[in-house]
Order: C-alpha cells, then sequence, then structure tokens
C-alpha cells in the first residue's frame, strides 16, 4: 500500500480522472503555474496543459457560473475555491443555480459538478480566510456536502465527487494536507453518505469531522487510560448523512460528542445531536456534549486562535461530562 | 401573559440556592419591589424582591434547592395561561412539543411516572423524577420503580448503571420518620453559610500562616471616639470604627500587606475595603466597608451599622460579602483578652482584636494604670512575611496610641 500525504491523495484522484476522463478539468484562482495557494495542483498544468488546468480571474462568481455551465453542457468540472470563506462570493452561483437547476428543469438538466475549498484555523490566516462554513451548505437541499479527515477518504471521496451527477461541495482542511496516510494501489470509490468507525469503543460515541476527527482519536487514547472507551465515527459524508452508522453507535455507547471546529452555535453537530436525540431517545443516558469553536471570529493572534478553536482536551473533557457521575 | 420569577444570580460563582420561605401566598398580590421569598445561598440568606408586580399565581418551588435560572414563580393577572405543572402531566406528555418551561428544565428530563415520588428522593425535583432516557426504557421494561432509586449522575439524575443496580438489590425499606427520644444526638442539616464556613476555614487551615501579637494604650483612641460621639451624636461610633479607620490607613501606608496570593501573582490592592466579623443569626459573616481609608470615622461607622444590622436580619446582600482585602474580628464586648483569627481566604491578613482593660504599666520607672488592648494579626506567609506584617502592626498600634500619625 504506497503512502500519500493527504495534499497528494487529492491531486492523485484529480490527475487519475483526468487522466482516464477528457470531461473531467480542474479551474480556479492561481491553480496552474503555482499550483494552488495550497499546491494541491502542482505540476498538473505540465502534465494536462492550460485547456485543462484553468486559471480564472479573481471572480468566485464567474468561476462557480462557468463551472456549473460546462457541468450543464456534460463535462465533469472541479472549480477550486481558494478559501472557503470565499464561497460567500460564489453563494448565488452555488446555492440558487447549482443546488436547484436539476429539480427546476424536471431532471432534464444535472450538474454534475465539484467545488473544492479549505479552510479551517492553523497558520494564522485570520478570521476571513479561516472560517468553517460548511453547515451552511448542508442547509442547501441539491448539494452534496462532503468532509474528508484523512488521505484514503480524500481520494476515494473525491472521486466519487467527481462521478457524482449532482454538485458536491467538498471540503478539505488545511491543517492536514501535510498529513501522511497508506492508500490502497488503486483508487477505490468511497461511497458519498458512508460514515467511518475510526476506533471501536463502548462507552461514548464521538461523532467528529476534519481535523477534530484526530483530535478526537488522541481524546480517545487520553480518556481509555482512564478506563473511558471511546468510539470515534468521522461522518465523511455530512449531506447525504450516514444516520444509520452513528443512530446504532450510539445505541451502543449510550452516549455522544459532536465535535467539529466550526463554531458550536447552529453547528453541523448541533444537527447531528437533533438526529440522534430522535432516534436514539431512549438508549441516551446522558445529554448529547457539543465541541466546537467559541463564538467568535478567528483571531489573528496566534494564541487567541488556537484558544477559540476547540483540541483534543476540549473533547476529552467533553467525554467525561457525558459519564460523569454527580458530587 | 405571566411574568416567570427565576431564580437570580446574586453574585459571581452562585450556581444556586435554596428557597427558605415564600413571603406570599399563591393568590396574593404583590408589587415589584415587595419582598417575595427568602433565599439562603453559601453567602448569605436574603429577602429576594419581586420584579413584576400583578398577583402570585402560583409557586412552582415551595422550598429547597434550585439551580439558577429555574423558574420558580409566576406573577401575572388571574386567568393568565400558565405552563401545566409537571406533576399532572401525563407520560404522553413526552411525545407532544415541549413547552417553553419544559424547555428551560434540563432536557433529558421527560415526563415523569404519574405516581408521586417520595421527597427524600435526590433525583426527584418538585414531583419530577430526574432520569436518563435509557435509565427509563430499562426501569420500564424490568419493572424497577424509579421513585425508589437514587441517582448518581449529574445534579442526581439517574443514569442506567444506577437502575442496574437498583434491580441486583433487593429493594430498601422504606426510610420511616422517627422521633428522636431524648437525650439523643441531633442532626441538624448544614444550611449554605454553615457548609462555607466549613469549607472556606477548612481550606485556611492548609495556608501557612504566622501570628503577631500587640498590646496598644487605647486611652487617646478612647479620646477620639468620645469626641467624634459629641461631634455625630446621631451615629453610634464604636472603637471598631476608629480601628476600622486606623486599619484602612495603615493599609495604604503598607500597601504590602493589602494583597492576595493567587498562585501565580500578587495581588495587591489599589483600596482597604475592609471586611468586619459579624456574628449572625445564621453564622458567621464578614461584610465589607468599601474604600475606608477615604470615609471619615463618622461615615465609617453609618456603613458598619448598616451592614452589621442588616447581618443580624439576614438582609445581607451577596455584593455586600465579596471582595475584602482585610478583617477586623472584634470579640472585646465579650469580654475576650485575646484570640487568634483564623484566615479568611483568599485575604493575606486577618486582626483578632480582644477587650480593653485596666492594666498597671511600668512607664519610665513609673507604675501606671492604662487601658490597653491586645491585638493579634494572623498573616498568610505565602503573601507576606514577619517583617512586613510587623511593621504594619506597629503602625496599627501607634496610630491608636497617637491617632494624630494616621493623618
Amino acid at each position: 500500500m504506497p503512502e500519500l500525504s493527504y495534499r497528494e491523495a487529492v491531486r492523485d484522484a484529480l490527475s487519475t480522472a483526468m487522466r482516464q476522463d477528457d470531461d473531467v478539468f480542474v479551474m480556479g484562482e492561481d491553480i496552474a503555474e503555482m499550483g494552488g495557494s495550497m499546491g494541491v495542483t502542482h505540476g498538473m498544468l505540465e502534465e494536462f496543459g492550460p485547456e485543462r488546468v484553468r486559471n480564472t480571474p479573481i471572480s468566485e462568481m464567474a468561476l462557480a457560473g462557468t463551472a456549473i455551465g460546462a457541468a450543464m453542457q456534460g463535462m465533469r468540472p472541479v472549480a477550486e475555491i481558494m478559501y472557503e470563506d470565499f464561497l460567500t462570493l460564489a453563494a448565488e452561483q452555488v446555492v440558487n443555480q447549482a443546488a436547484k437547476a436539476r429539480y427546476m428543469s424536471g431532471g432534464q438538466l444535472t450538474v454534475p459538478v465539484v467545488f473544492r475549498t479549505q479552510g479551517g484555523a492553523g497558520w494564522s490566516p485570520g478570521a476571513q480566510h479561516a472560517q468553517q462554513l460548511e453547515a451552511w451548505f448542508v442547509h442547501i437541499p441539491g448539494l452534496k456536502v462532503v468532509f474528508a479527515s484523512t488521505p484514503e477518504d480524500v481520494r476515494g471521496l473525491l472521486w466519487s465527487s467527481i462521478y457524482d451527477d449532482n454538485p458536491v461541495v467538498f471540503f478539505e482542511h488545511r491543517t492536514l494536507y501535510g498529513i501522511k496516510g497508506n492508500v490502497p494501489e488503486k483508487i477505490e470509490p468511497i461511497p458519498i453518505g458512508k460514515a467511518r468507525i475510526h476506533r471501536e469503543g463502548e462507552d461514548v460515541t464521538v461523532i467528529a469531522t476534519g481535523r477534530l476527527v484526530h483530535e478526537s482519536l488522541r481524546a480517545a487514547e487520553e480518556a481509555e487510560k482512564e478506563g473511558i472507551s471511546v468510539e470515534v465515527v468521522d461522518p465523511r459524508t455530512l449531506q447525504p448523512l450516514d444516520e444509520e452508522t452513528l443512530v446504532t453507535s450510539v445505541k451502543k455507547t449510550n452516549r455522544a460528542v459532536v465535535a467539529h471546529e466550526a463554531v458550536t452555535r447552529m453547528g453541523f453537530g448541533s444537527e447531528v445531536a437533533s438526529v440522534l436525540q430522535y432516534q436514539a431517545f431512549d438508549w441516551l443516558d446522558a445529554p448529547i456534549e457539543r465541541v466546537g469553536a467559541k463564538f467568535a471570529p478567528l483571531p489573528f493572534a496566534p494564541v487567541m486562535e488556537q484558544f477559540v478553536v476547540p483540541h483534543a482536551e476540549d473533547v476529552l473533557a467533553a467525554i467525561k461530562r457525558t459519564v460523569q457521575r454527580g458530587d | 401573559m405571566a411574568t416567570e420569577v427565576k431564580l437570580p444570580r446574586l453574585g459571581q460563582g452562585m450556581e444556586s440556592g435554596t428557597i427558605v420561605k415564600w413571603l406570599k401566598s399563591e393568590g396574593d398580590s404583590v408589587e415589584k419591589g415587595e419582598p417575595l421569598y427568602e433565599l439562603d445561598t453559601d453567602k448569605v440568606t436574603q429577602e429576594v424582591e419581586a420584579e413584576a408586580s400583578g398577583v402570585l399565581l402560583r409557586i412552582a418551588i415551595p422550598e429547597g434547592e434550585v439551580e439558577v435560572g429555574r423558574t420558580i414563580a409566576f406573577i401575572g393577572v388571574p386567568g393568565d395561561q400558565l405552563p401545566n405543572k409537571p406533576a399532572e402531566e401525563a407520560p404522553a406528555a413526552a411525545a407532544e412539543a415541549p413547552k417553553q418551561e419544559e424547555k428551560k428544565e434540563a432536557p433529558t428530563q421527560a415526563a415523569a411516572p404519574a405516581q408521586p415520588a417520595p421527597s427524600t428522593n435526590g433525583s426527584t425535583t418538585n414531583g419530577r423524577i430526574k432520569a436518563s432516557p435509557l435509565a427509563r426504557r430499562i426501569a420500564r421494561e424490568r419493572g424497577v420503580e424509579l421513585s425508589q432509586i437514587r441517582g448518581t449522575g449529574p445534579d442526581g439524575r439517574i443514569v442506567a448503571e444506577d437502575v442496574e443496580r437498583a434491580e441486583a438489590q433487593p429493594p430498601a425499606a422504606a426510610p420511616v420518620a422517627q422521633a428522636v427520644p431524648a437525650g439523643e444526638v441531633e442532626s441538624r442539616p448544614l444550611s449554605n453559610v454553615r457548609k462555607t464556613i466549613a469549607r472556606r476555614l477548612t481550606h485556611a487551615w492548609t495556608v501557612p500562616a504566622f501570628q503577631l501579637t500587640v498590646d496598644a494604650d487605647m486611652t487617646r483612641a478612647n479620646e477620639l471616639v468620645a469626641r467624634q460621639r459629641e461631634l455625630y451624636p446621631d451615629v453610634r461610633i464604636t472603637v471598631t470604627d476608629v480601628l476600622t479607620k486606623v486599619c484602612a490607613q495603615a493599609l495604604m501606608r503598607h500597601r504590602d500587606m493589602n494583597v492576595q496570593y493567587a498562585e501565580d501573582a500578587l495581588l495587591v490592592f489599589p483600596n482597604a475595603d475592609v471586611g468586619i466579623a459579624v456574628a449572625a443569626p445564621q453564622g458567621l459573616v464578614v461584610p465589607v466597608v468599601r474604600g475606608a481609608e477615604r470615609l471619615t470615622i463618622a461615615q465609617i461607622a453609618a456603613v458598619r451599622a448598616d451592614l452589621v444590622g442588616r447581618a443580624r436580619e439576614s438582609k445581607l446582600r451577596a455584593n455586600d460579602l465579596d471582595g475584602g482585602t482585610f478583617t477586623i474580628s472584634n470579640l472585646g464586648m465579650y469580654d475576650v483578652d485575646q484570640f487568634i483569627a483564623v484566615l479568611n481566604p483568599p485575604q493575606a491578613s486577618i486582626l483578632a482584636v480582644g477587650s480593653t482593660r485596666e492594666q498597671v504599666v511600668p512607664v519610665d520607672g513609673e507604675l501606671l494604670v492604662l487601658p490597653l488592648m491586645t491585638m493579634t494579626l494572623t498573616c498568610d506567609h505565602r503573601a507576606v512575611d514577619g517583617a512586613t506584617g510587623a511593621e504594619f502592626l506597629r503602625s496599627i498600634k501607634q496610630f491608636l496610641e497617637d491617632p494624630g500619625l494616621a493623618l
């Protein structure tokens, strides 16, 4: 099994699809010569040329609209939005056009486009370049939303997203690009809508996305030392959501923590908590705990940035609250 | 629409309070600002005023411990729609959309089984049993009575493990109230004030402390008290007021004494906020005379009289007790010659003051009879060293013996 970084895994999915399929192409700001702000498309211009690795003007609205148009015409474009914060500039196209076209045309149109984007705290990008906005898009019927946390998952899920006939908003996390992991020799598509159980446990289920998957796995190791057995589950696709896997896990452990880097208020975790309390109500032995960023714009100062976003110790504290006993 | 009366947060760190009694009955009319109920917090017992006018429609929580923010009563006009009493809800109510009041309660509280729970059960609040949904299901499936189980979860919530444990054990005999025969030990439940005293003074005992004792000739201080009384006949000025002023001046001269040890730093305070230990009916309380260095003796006397008066009537507010930087404990009126006070954490020092008594004292080869008062200063050695404390105590002695030096 080869080892790839998360960044290389994204590139491998893009390049492999482009090699086997002329309909697939990438476009975005500074993705050609520069290789993208995170270096994901580095080297792809040389292999595929400027027709298929397209630099665009600094207009997310135009970029998204162009990709949607190409998708309606039968291409499978992958548009890179440099920072997910900039999805706000493309929101009209993504929310009102891409998500609605298939429905409003009575199925005459499909929009097989992928909006790849990245974000998250780390390295002090500041309040306008580090948000986690996945919840905004999970709220839109007509969009699929993916948030992968490992090299294997990001490659298999990007592959499935490219070949899905619906628009997919595909979130990557900035601090994960460097992590390495084993991937199958040949790309194995990972079905959209299937959660992954990273670690099995008996006492509490932590449902985490993105960077918090890794923080939760660290927290689980710490909890283990204190005799608390933690199951860590990554939904991987936020829409559609693999409710069955999550509910089954919580019915086994009777306790749940939801964890993500986005602010807790109205976060994706709140929806998960709602699903769990309804479907596993009679199996819950403690209130569902939520872990997320404090309700504040992300500070530029590194110590303050790290203060605002959650870490393993926050997940651990939440785990302990679920198994807590009164005085 | 009726106004919900919620348990207020009366001081930093207050999480809950104990309702002692209601001063109004259901159906009574209430004016905004009128005392409504008596509340026992970990610091004080005080009357809480109504925040709205109208009729006291319902007392939701007649007495007992309540967390901050809980709805404890409703004020409105007769006929106002009130949320159903939780105890009257049928179990089926759990399936309905949660009502306003229920949402504010612990979200895991599903409707309680219809049978009343004994009030001795720690998991019962106002007829509802706190139990997790899983605990309820297990109890239902196995025929275990939740009302007979004591919860070990947060806030006494019954969790699954409690039900399993209860099922494994034969049901405990119901507790029977027994009259206490004469001569037997009486067990009184601790009041919150008593608990706080116990906790804080036990903590104080872990602080490395030292004591310094000194006698002061009170001749001129007594003259000062007499003169002040002449000038301000409306205020009853006492030695404690002179002591408060003198200590405040000394604290300003010796800033190193007006401090608190805070693990990673020494906090040095800008004002002399002097606490005065008062024996109140519910136990020891220490209300604070703020900025005593800026007050005249007569002003201090007025503030002190108000605080002590309210302390004796259990009407102190939480902010009367917060934030002192130094404490005076005067037992002189009880004819105590001298004593050692226990620190009042997080303060760094406390002055224990005995009675003033006539003593024969050799002065310049002659024997004089002088009114002497013995004071013992207890210091937190983490914050203050012996010499610092000694200099401070010497200033207090000098100021009492020669009040002009305090200027």
